[in-house]
């Protein structure tokens, strides 16, 4: 009787521990700033590692606020991924805060900046955050996090490398698909306007011209002036596609497109990936989707 | 003599506290009566349920086939927005609403009827004033061109004259007369004894309930007023159910 | 050269320099920005219809007490915009047909309640009007929607396409119809409720006319214009008039006069000085208040302060 219980109890706790892989290998937990970096992350780490993003997908990381919970979420953290250049302002407060002991790895490091309009100062020129909009600069930011990971998880050296370099190819890949995309559109189109100043990397790297339309702030109310210099530029400029993902009111921006005959744009994405089974759920998607929506205005 | 109102048994009140209290009797038809009683002696409301704003609590008020729509009545307390922007032409003119309705034009028949109210309560030149401008007295002379204009069968006044100065009663008395003189039926309520015993050929004296009915001497006699007085004014608020009101 | 095709002229004359300036001038601070951009000429056609419609009716409001029910209303209608989200998501149909019912349920409720009981309107409107914003919070919250409802619902000036510029104009032939309609029992309503009650039944039933008017004017004004512009519009000139008329006709043909100029001029100070335009309409008509407090005809404080000689009689 006794023997057949102790038997029976030694079954099970072998059940246990063959049947719980986490026993077996412990993911290391890793945490990104912000979507985009989430997902590339994800594809050089591979099953190695758990990816804790903070600003969640179609969130705005300019004016996230962090809680206590990803205060925690850092605290249990092997490695940090941001993506620097001024973008993730409350990240450092963040980072000392948590008490983390985990290095934080900056993607954006060795890249040939650019400046933009500030925001909120308007005439003031800051650095232009949105490096990965060029895929030259993801290919820079794959090299990093690989490096970084593999300083934090040295174990994981091989697998770290053969994920970067399956994923750099399919990055070449979109390379040449963007650059053909791009191609196709008439030279003289190849000019939109957009108020989110994000894709001054991307017009820069594939030669499109992406214009801020004088005047309009969007968490403001325009003025007519406004309105009235936004028409006669695109006019006068012959832009062919506007595409304005801030104003809250889309009647404003059929006005414009109404009086000056351009096209109204779809949805871009460039802050953010959408919810992982929309338009643009992964970095790859997200440019792919953009590029469809500048063709979609620019070739009809 | 027909009855133009007819009482049964009438209660009144409010909150199911009696303000008038089993009143029987009748109104005739061109009769000239004041209805004279100590405060809260139910004259208001009795008016009140006769044009009928106010459903008896018990018994009822027959009246001879008149709509009570079609009753002029003049209330104690005129709720009378006085800073609207209105003219004494165009307020008078409302009299008119029972033969004109929503869209009836004013004709210039209409402007003549209306100018000779005005005229008949001596507001002539008055016209265009608005009426934030009027003093008491002018207010109620025209508050009486309306009546005129509404050419009532039956009219109910309740105090007319309070706070009104000698001259302006005596001129809408002589209104009051003259509608006697055309059988329209007249109830007023009244606290001037003078002027009812000189103007009034009869009389209800009410305190809640009927103390006296008829001609006006009979009524107004010193015995009659003391019972009046007799009798409570506020409310009993621990008032059984009235047996009476079976 | 510009003048001569304003002015074609018999051979021989010229206009003279600086009269022919002059006309360039005025045309281009007054009539070339509307000339040269239709969403100016749509925003104007906008404010003239919400001028036709609303003012009137504000005059009413102003009379019966009730100029606060605007600002109410744009925070009222918030259930039936998030229910009318909950149903179809960000159609504005949905939204703002839903905002409208709610509109009419708490305009209308808090008429009858006033008409039935002690309350009076403004207390039975505060009522009615904090429970239907408490609610609409909550059924957002619940919902766990980002989207700022209301900021989506509400429109601008600026964005008049062909379905707003419709249903304004639609509202205000509606509007101006029933007025019409309803014109004697809304005045005795006002001015001597108890005389309306002794001869007509028709006294509940204008008022509720009236505040189906109302809620029809604001919501969609609302939802073309935005709250800044259609409350404005509807109440400002109201006031305004209160200056310069003495009776209710006058009171509205000033109101309306106002209101369609406060437009016209607004749109000019949008366009030439750069401000945001909803706000410079309002401003415009600011301005003629504050001129019309002081200078009014009727009750203006000058005459108060300047001594006169009275009169013979």
């Amino acid at each position: 009787m006794h023997t057949r219980r102790t038997v029976l109890m030694l079954a099970g706790v072998v059940a246990m521990l063959a049947g719980s892989p986490a026993l077996a290998q412990d993911r290391i937990k890793v945490v990104a700033t912000f979507s985009v970096l989430g997902d590339l992350v994800k594809n050089v780490g591979g099953d190695r590692i758990e990816v804790s993003t903070l600003v969640a997908p179609n969130s705005d990381a300019h004016v996230f606020s962090p809680t206590p919970g990803d205060a925690k979420t850092l605290a249990t953290a092997k490695a940090v991924f941001v993506n620097g250049l001024g973008f993730e302002g409350w990240m450092a407060r963040l980072v000392k805060a948590s008490g983390t002991k985990a290095p934080t790895f900056v993607a954006s490091a060795g890249i040939k900046t650019r400046t933009m309009e500030d925001d909120h100062q308007h005439g003031r020129r800051v650095t232009d955050p949105h490096a990965w909009q060029s895929i030259a600069n993801a290919k820079v930011y794959v090299a990093n996090i690989r490096d970084g990971l593999v300083k934090a998880d040295p174990a994981g050296q091989s697998a770290y490398e053969a994920n970067a370099t399956a994923y750099l190819q399919k990055l070449d890949a979109l390379e040449r698909e963007v650059k053909d995309a791009i191609a196709r559109i008439p030279a003289d189109r190849r000019k939109i306007i957009t108020t989110h100043d994000a894709f001054g990397y991307f017009g820069a790297a594939y030669g499109m011209e992406f214009i801020a339309p004088e005047g309009i702030s969007t968490d403001s109310e325009p003025s007519a002036k406004d309105l009235a210099k936004i028409i006669t530029q695109v006019r006068k400029q012959k832009i062919p596609a506007v595409f304005m993902e801030n104003i809250t009111d889309p009647r404003l921006m059929q006005q414009i497109a109404k009086e000056t005959g351009a096209k109204v744009g779809g949805t871009l994405h460039s802050d953010a990936l959408s919810e992982p089974g929309g338009p643009a759920g992964s970095y790859i998607d997200m440019m792919r989707n953009n590029i469809r929506e500048f063709s979609k205005a620019l070739t009809s | 003599m027909t009855a133009q109102l007819q009482f049964r048994n009438l209660t009144l009140g409010y909150d199911r506290h009696p303000a008038v209290h089993h009143l029987d009797g009748a109104v005739q038809v061109g009769s000239l009566t004041a209805v004279v009683g100590p405060n809260g002696a139910g004259k208001s409301t009795l008016f009140k349920g006769v044009v009928g704003v106010l459903k008896p609590l018990a018994g009822r008020i027959e009246r001879n086939g008149v709509d009570p729509q079609d009753i002029a009545y003049l209330p104690q307390i005129a709720e009378i927005d006085r800073t609207f922007p209105i003219s004494v032409y165009d307020m008078v003119a409302m009299g008119l609403w029972r033969s004109k309705g929503l869209f009836g034009g004013i004709g210039a028949k209409d402007r003549d009827t209306v100018e000779a109210a005005i005229e008949a309560v001596g507001l002539t030149g008055f016209e265009q004033r608005p009426i934030g401008t009027l003093s008491g007295g002018q207010m109620q002379r025209m508050l009486f061109a309306r009546l005129l204009l509404q050419d009532a069968r039956v009219i109910v006044l309740d105090e007319p004259f309070n706070a009104i100065d000698a001259k302006t009663s005596a001129d809408l008395l002589a209104l009051v007369r003259r509608w006697h003189a055309e059988q329209r039926t007249v109830l007023a309520a009244l606290h001037d004894l003078d002027v009812v015993k000189a103007n009034f050929p009869e009389a209800l004296l009410l305190a809640r309930e009927p103390v006296a009915w008829g001609k006006t001497a009979d009524v107004l006699t010193n015995d009659n007023w003391v019972k009046a007085r007799r009798m409570c004014e506020a409310f009993d608020e621990h008032a059984q159910a009235c047996v009476a009101a079976a | 050269m510009r003048e001569d095709a304003f002015f074609p002229l018999p051979q021989g004359e010229r206009v003279t320099e600086p009269a022919a300036n002059i006309v360039n001038m005025l045309y281009d601070t007054l009539i070339a920005p509307f000339a040269d951009f239709e969403f100016m000429r749509r925003a104007l056609v906008g404010s003239f219809a919400l001028a036709l419609g609303a003012a009137p009716i504000g005059v009413f409001l102003m009379l019966r007490r009730m100029s606060l029910i605007g600002d109410a209303m744009a925070h009222a209608i918030l259930p039936g915009a998030a229910i009318g989200f909950m149903i179809a998501g960000l159609s504005l149909f949905a939204m703002a047909g839903g905002g409208l019912i709610a509109g009419f349920v708490i305009a209308v409720g808090a008429g009858l309640i006033a008409r039935s009981t002690e309350l009076k309107e403004d207390a039975s409107l505060a009522a009615f009007f904090l429970i239907s914003l408490a609610l609409g919070v909550t059924i957002v919250s619940v919902k766990g929607t980002n989207v700022d409802l209301l900021h989506f619902l509400f429109g601008s000036v600026l964005a008049v396409d062909d379905p707003t510029l419709l249903l304004i104009v639609g509202i205000t032939s509606v509007s101006l119809v029933v007025l019409a309609l309803i014109w004697r029992p809304l005045v005795l309503e006002c001015v001597d409720p108890g005389f309306l009650r002794s001869v007509s039944r028709a006294g509940g039933m204008a008022h509720i006319a009236f505040l189906a008017l109302v809620v029809m004017n604001l919501v969609g004004g609302f939802q073309a214009l935005g709250t800044l512009l259609a409350v404005g519009i509807m109440m400002l000139p109201a006031v305004i008039s209160r200056f310069w008329a003495r009776d209710i006709t006058g009171m509205i043909g000033v109101a309306v006069g106002c209101a369609a100029f406060s437009g016209y001029v607004g749109l000019l100070v949008s366009y030439h000085a750069n401000l945001p335009s909803g706000p410079a309409i309002i401003l415009v008509a600011g301005a003629i208040y504050a001129v019309s407090v002081v200078f009014g005809p009727v009750g203006g404080l000058i005459w108060h302060l300047l001594p006169q000689r009275h009169l013979e009689a």
